[in-house]
């Protein structure tokens, strides 16, 4: 029988069949969704660790002392100036402190995170000015009272103020005068212990001496020369401090960014390798479900395949009419699905669950629908084609 | 074996297992039906009738003996072999008509050609042609429930009569109709037979049976011809 003829034939079944048609394919169509929303949400939080990413070098090494430790040892300039000089592997070091003041502009007033910085701290964390300049050393030799603000703090301090006019404002930290040197762009992400957006930047002495005091938390941030670096890097520095602090090298910490960075996107990886479990359980049980209705349709129209043989029909012929029934059933569920998902996938702004739609996702839905179909539908198939044509013809 | 013998059949013999016993229903059956006859195979029910006549028409298959279809060893055939073989050789027409009820008239007379891969409009135009020459070329479109006993008994020859088969096959083509539309559709056989089609009917009528040429007895398995 020619494939349209055959064709034919499944439509009109499926015509007289509609209701059953369509819960049948409800499994197919709950599945496709699944695996659409799944592939989404996926690239959703690839999309959310990249963000979060995007700013930092993958070669930043956090060098912070072990707090809660017997020693109290703590980081200052002269650990930088040892790494600079003594730390091949090495291209940046800055130092950071960092802790919370109170900061006045006009009426309003905030407690905001300050951090305590250096002229590389700009360069080793990508920070992008939106105005004005960053830090540098003389302003820190001079223990200048200059500031660098985060975006969202030009919101809450200067709401009335053009843009253009925040830089050369005077703001109180601490119930001390400083100028807004520079206004930084929006990061959207924070980095370790601080956050740019919502803090601000002075000259790294003059936060010690004025804001966190002489026993604040110091931190180095370091830049490998590149990727291929840090392992190297790591050693160097651990020998330069083991020096420097005469053996308490142990009262240190050294972190990288990549491999937080990996961190992050392993669990996004494992988080999308568990949906994609869950949506490939939902797609099996809908395929047992078009197996299920198949095998009973096989039964209720033995007598007609006892006909079709009787006036002969080739096994292929029965073959293909029950297996393409599958096909066509799971193919519209999923079509049906992928219309569902880009139903649905706007609505999941209003949750948490950040979604990114994609014609990857809609594939591997119409895929997943295809295949579960001519799978599960292989079976009945089989069985209604090896029916002998004396028993089928026979059967009430 | 001559040529003309449309149906060849040596010793024949059928059984099936009950449980633990054998049943057979056909022992050592023979017989020839020749191009262009009418015969008539009567016996009660039991006889193995039935099953002569499905193991004749290719849907059955013997447990031993030998069958010749238009000179063909029907033996030795694969399945797909012989749904071509009952495609092309032979046209079946059932006591309960056996249409296909989702499909309209025309529709089931065309597929034993779309089975066959021909093209629809060809099958259309053969199928219209064959309901016509079995006065029902204006039901064409009508689904088999929506027809009476003996235009759904006339839609299921035109079926048979589709593809040029070699031979005609009738299992009890009157045993569902009333005497009246019976008789009619026996006359149609006659007429068929008389523009040269090779015709077996299945009967337990004797009066059904009268109307063939030829009458081949079955009793418990046996074939007296």
């Amino acid at each position: 029988m020619r494939m349209i003829e055959i064709f034919r034939a499944v439509l009109i079944n499926i015509k007289e069949n509609k209701f059953k048609v369509f819960l049948t394919s409800l499994g197919i169509i709950v599945g496709a969704l699944t695996i659409i929303l799944v592939i989404g949400i996926g690239k959703g939080s690839q999309a959310n660790v990249q963000d979060q990413f995007q700013r930092l070098n993958v070669g930043t090494l956090y060098i912070m002392p072990n707090f809660g430790g017997q020693t109290t040892e703590t980081l200052g300039v002269e650990d930088i100036e040892a790494i600079k000089e003594e730390a091949p592997s090495v291209s940046n070091v800055t130092i950071m402190v960092s802790g919370n003041a109170d900061v006045n502009y006009a009426k309003t007033s905030a407690s905001v995170s300050i951090a305590g910085a250096t002229e590389d701290f700009q360069n080793i964390n990508n920070l992008v000015l939106a105005q004005g300049e960053f830090i540098n050393n003389d302003h820190n030799e001079d223990r200048k009272r200059v500031a660098v603000i985060g975006a969202e703090i030009v919101t809450m301090l200067f709401e009335e103020e053009a843009d253009s006019e925040i830089v050369g404002k005077d703001i109180i930290i601490k119930g001390k005068r400083y100028e807004v040197i520079g206004v930084l762009e929006r990061l959207g992400g924070s980095m370790q212990g601080f956050n740019p957006d919502e803090g601000i930047i002075v000259p790294y002495d003059v936060a010690e001496k004025y804001i966190v005091g002489k026993k604040a938390r110091t931190r180095v941030m370091a830049l490998a020369k590149d990727i291929d670096h840090v392992s190297d890097a790591i050693d160097e520095i651990t020998q330069i401090l083991s020096k420097v602090h005469k053996g308490k090298s142990d009262d240190f910490r050294i972190r990288d960014a990549g491999s937080s960075l990996v961190a992050a996107q392993d669990s996004a990886k494992a988080m999308t390798l568990l949906l994609m479990s869950i949506a490939t359980i939902v797609l099996i049980v809908g395929g047992i479900g078009i197996m299920n209705v198949l095998f009973v349709s096989v039964k209720e129209r033995t007598k007609e395949i006892g006909i079709l043989k009787a006036i002969g029909a080739r096994k292929k012929d029965i073959l293909l009419q029950f297996l393409l029934e599958s096909i066509v059933i799971s193919t519209s569920g999923g079509v049906i699905g992928i219309l569902l998902s880009i139903m649905i996938m706007p609505l999941m702004k209003y949750t948490d669950i950040r979604v990114i739609p994609s014609f990857f996702g809609y594939g591997m839905g119409l895929v997943f629908s295809v295949a579960t179909g001519t799978f599960f539908g292989y079976y009945p198939a089989m069985k209604a084609a090896n029916l002998k044509p004396i028993d089928a013809l026979n059967y009430e | 074996m001559d040529q003309e013998n449309i149906i060849y059949m040596k010793d024949i013999v059928k059984a099936y297992k009950m449980g633990s016993n054998e049943l057979v229903v056909l022992k050592e059956a023979s017989l020839q039906v020749k191009q262009g006859e009418f015969v008539a195979i009567l016996g009660p029910s039991g006889s193995g009738k039935s099953t002569l006549m499905n193991i004749i028409g290719c849907i059955d298959v013997a447990n031993s003996g030998e069958y010749r279809l238009s000179g063909q060893n029907i033996d030795a055939k694969s399945e797909d072999e012989l749904s071509a073989i009952r495609n092309k050789e032979i046209g079946f027409i059932f006591q309960k008509f056996n249409l296909l009820p989702k499909y309209t008239a025309l529709h089931n007379v065309q597929m034993p050609l779309l089975l066959r891969g021909l093209d629809r409009k060809i099958a259309y135009e053969k199928a219209k042609d064959v309901l016509e020459k079995v006065g029902l070329g204006d039901r064409t479109e009508h689904k088999p429930l929506e027809l009476s006993g003996g235009q759904q008994q006339r839609v299921s020859i035109a079926r048979a009569l589709v593809g040029d088969p070699n031979i005609l096959l009738a299992d009890e083509p009157t045993g569902a109709l009333d005497s009246q539309t019976g008789k009619e559709i026996m006359d149609l056989f006659l007429k068929l037979n008389e523009q040269g089609n090779t015709i077996v009917i299945i009967t337990h009528d004797e009066e059904i049976a009268k109307k063939a040429k030829r009458i081949i007895h079955v009793k418990d398995g046996h074939v007296y011809q």
